[in-house]
This record gives C-alpha cells, structure tokens and sequence, in this order.
C-alpha cells in the first residue's frame, strides 16, 4: 500500500502524509502522542473518512479484504457467536465451528458463546472484536488500541496468534497503541506521527533506539519515564 | 349467563362501542402503518445526509412533535371543507380523512424518535459496516437491525398517541355514530351527555390497552438493559 500527499483536515486538526508505505506481510506500528493523527490516517486507509487530498494506492487489496478493530469495538446487539460470524455471513461462506470454539477456547470465552455480546467486560468485547477481525482471513487488519483494556495473558495470547498467523501465512498487520513495548516486540516496521505529519519509519530499533529526533526522543524518554514510575 | 352477555351486548349496542373500537384500530393502524414507513424513512434520511435547510426541517419536525393534535385537525379540517382545497376529494367526515390527520400527527413523532437515536448510534453502526466489507444494501439492513428496538418503541409510541388522540379526530371525523365514531369521540360524547358508567368502560378500555402496548415495547426493549459490563 502506498499513501502519497495525503491530507485531511477535521476541526484544527489537519493530518498531512507525504509519502508512506506499507509492506504487504508485515507488521507495521503506528506511535506518537494522543491527537496526532494515528485513527485518522487508519479511518483514511479503510475508507472511513475520505481525504481532502493525496492518494492511498491500496495496489492489489480490495475493501472485502480489510478490518480494523478499535479500542471500543462496535458489537451487534446479538450474541457473541452471531457478532463473530457476521463478516462471514455477509461474504455468504460457510462457518468454520471447530474453528470458532478453538479460537474461543483459547481466549477463554467459550462458556460465553451464546451470551449477549454487550454483556461482556471490556477486555472480552476486545476479544471478541479481534476473533471477528481474524475469522475471515482478511489480507490487512488495523489494530487500534484493541489490547489496551485486556489483561497481559491475553495479550500475549493474542501476540503469539499474529506471530503464529505470521509464521504460516503473512497479513499486513497495522497496530496503533501506547504499549511500546508491545510495539516493539511485534512490529517490523514502526512509523512516529507528531502533530499530523509523519516524523519517521523505520525498524523498531531505529525508533525507539538510534532515533535522533528530539521529539521522538523526548517521547520516548516520557514513556520509559512513566513506566517505571509506575513500577 | 345469557342474561349476562345480552346485558353486554345492549351496553355495546347503544352506545356503539364496537363499530367505535372497530373504527378506532382501522384509523390507528392504517395511519401508524403510513406514518412508520414516512417517518422510518425521514428519520434515517435526515441523519444520512447533510444539505442546506437540514436543521430548520430538524426544527420544525421538532416543533410538529409536540403541536397540540387539534391544531392539525383544524387544518386538515381547512383542506378538506367543501370549498377548501382539497374539498373535491369528500374526505371530510370520513375514515380516511382522520387517518390524514393522524398520520401528519404521527409522522413526525416516528421521524424524530429515528432520527435522534440514528444521529447517535448510526455513524458507528456504518463504521463497523465498513470495516467488516459490508456493502451498501448490507449496511441499510444492519442498520435497521441495529436500531429495531428504537424503531418498535417510535411505533409503538405513534400508535398509542393514534388511539389516545380525540381532538382531531372530533373535528375531522365529526364523531358519526357507526361511521367515525372512535373510542375516544365515543368518551367525550358520553361524558356530555352525563352517562359516566358507559365512558369509563371505554376508557378502562383503552387504558388496558396503553398498558398492553408499552408492556410490549419494554419487553422488545429489556435485551437493552442487559447492557451491563461486569
């Protein structure tokens, strides 16, 4: 995918990308500040939101093969299993059941199958949201601070699921989260945004280690800060 | 027991309750029917496009909420009079006439009502549509799905205010025994003429059927307050 000038302004807010590419099978991290345009430029990418300018060349993808799942999932007024098996019942395929109670068992929902979805914890809405986002296989999928209320087991649940996924067949994978660490762990590429521009990309080490941005690395510096005064 | 049923039979008879029953639910179903389809439609359509004069429609949909029903009736009542017009359709004083004036009643309860909860919830449910690779056809149905509770409730609150209503109806309808005379014009008619027992049936009647009605939409609505995060 290749995003080339793109601009979109909403309120005071303009977000502008000169130039942007994202690697077909790779894991890409978008970080920086509240505000500074990350769920804007991945609204943009899904066709939420339609730019003022600029071109987001999605090449061989089509809309049919793109997710994002959000930090607040939209779930159906209906059961966990229906919420997981829509995107399925509207391409018409069939379900998988095997498939739906193994990624249900793994996530520790199982016993929850037939509940009403909004019922849920926040961490399970997340849950079921990211199962959703992965049973149809799309070819992109947009994470945005969908881990953010979960606890670190099923974080790191669902870290090995992509890395597995990763490992047999490659999705491009775009996450957006606070969680550096996380960042850092699971992206192959990592894109810093500040004040609607993008500041840098490269590998994870090259933004959170040998950056010489002052931004980038006074972020960074306020993270790691904030860590450990949490510890 | 025959005493029983021929004593119920004459209270229908002489007042004529059931053609005013009959007459009644004819009006309030024909005219929630046309309103839900105008008012469903308006509401979403209001909420999904931007345009000039939006939010002056807005304003007076509001404002058509909460006009006094007689109001209308005195207009409909203009257009319809012999020399009004609309006087060459000879609807005044007839069923029809009242089910024009109940459905410009209704419609903009039912069109508000979608259009406030549809501002609110619409925008997300046509997110996650597109998200998911729903396409548009796929997404107007989500989204009557999603929003089908609210819908019902707008229904459901047209039609008790339909049944409830006796202003316009008396100016329209013209309170004809047999032929426009509803449960309501039937308990002001009765009330005049000083027979209490008779009236209060009827409105212990349509009491008892506010009741089932709002019974129904509090249980198509109670999977809402299961919405609870624990």
């Amino acid at each position: 995918m290749k995003i080339t000038d793109l601009k979109k302004k909403t309120g005071d807010f303009t977000l502008e990308i000169a130039d942007l590419t994202i690697h077909e099978g790779a894991i890409h991290g978008f970080v920086g500040g509240n505000g500074c345009g990350k769920t804007t430029l991945a609204k943009l990418i899904m066709g939420i939101l339609p730019p003022d300018a600029g071109r987001i060349d999605l090449l061989n993808l089509t809309p049919l093969e793109m997710t994002m799942t959000s930090q607040r999932p939209y779930l159906l007024h209906n059961t966990v299993y229906e919420n997981i098996i829509y995107p399925l019942k509207i391409r018409k395929w069939k379900t998988d059941e095997k498939r739906i109670d193994e990624m249900l068992e793994l996530c520790s929902l199982l016993d929850k199958k037939h509940q009403y979805a909004r019922s849920l914890s926040s961490g399970e809405r997340q849950k079921v949201s990211l199962i959703r986002a992965l049973i149809f296989n799309p070819k992109l999928i947009i994470i945005d601070e969908t881990f953010s209320n979960m606890d670190m087991e099923s974080v790191q649940l669902f870290e090995k699921m992509i890395l597995d996924q990763q490992m047999n067949d490659p999705v491009t994978f775009i996450m957006i989260s606070h969680q550096l660490a996380h960042i850092y762990k699971m992206c192959d590429h990592v894109h810093f945004f500040s004040k609607g521009k993008l500041l840098e990309s490269g590998t994870a080490d090259d933004i959170f280690l040998r950056s010489e941005n002052e931004i980038i690395r006074s972020f960074m510096d306020s993270q790691m800060i904030e860590k450990r005064g949490n510890v | 027991m025959d005493q029983i049923s021929a004593g119920i039979e004459s209270f229908f008879a002489n007042i004529g309750a059931l053609d005013a029953i009959r007459v009644t639910f004819v009006m309030a179903i024909t005219s929630t029917f046309i309103s839900a389809l105008l008012g469903i439609a308006l509401g979403l359509f209001l909420e999904r496009h931007d345009f000039t004069g939006k939010k002056v429609i807005i304003r007076i949909n509001r404002t058509l909420m909460g006009v006094p029903p007689v109001v209308i009736g005195l207009v409909v009542y203009l257009l319809l009079m012999r020399r009004g017009p609309l006087g060459s359709l000879s609807l005044l004083f007839t069923v029809q006439g009242m089910i024009l004036a109940q459905t410009l009643i209704i419609t903009p309860i039912i069109s508000g009502m979608v259009y406030a909860h549809a501002a609110r919830s619409a925008p997300s449910i046509r997110q996650f549509a597109r998200t998911m690779g729903a396409d548009r056809r796929q997404t107007n149905l989500l989204m009557i799905k999603e929003m089908k509770h609210e819908i019902y409730f707008a229904i459901v609150t047209g039609f008790g205010r339909s049944i409830s209503e006796v202003g316009a109806v008396m100016l329209v309808g013209g309170n004809i025994k047999g032929s426009t005379r509803t449960m309501t014009t039937a308990i002001s008619l009765l009330k005049s003429q000083g027979i209490f027992t008779e009236g209060v049936t009827l409105g212990l009647s349509l009491l008892f059927m506010a009741f089932v009605l709002q019974w129904m939409a509090d249980y198509f609505r109670k999977e809402e307050t299961a919405d609870e995060n624990y």
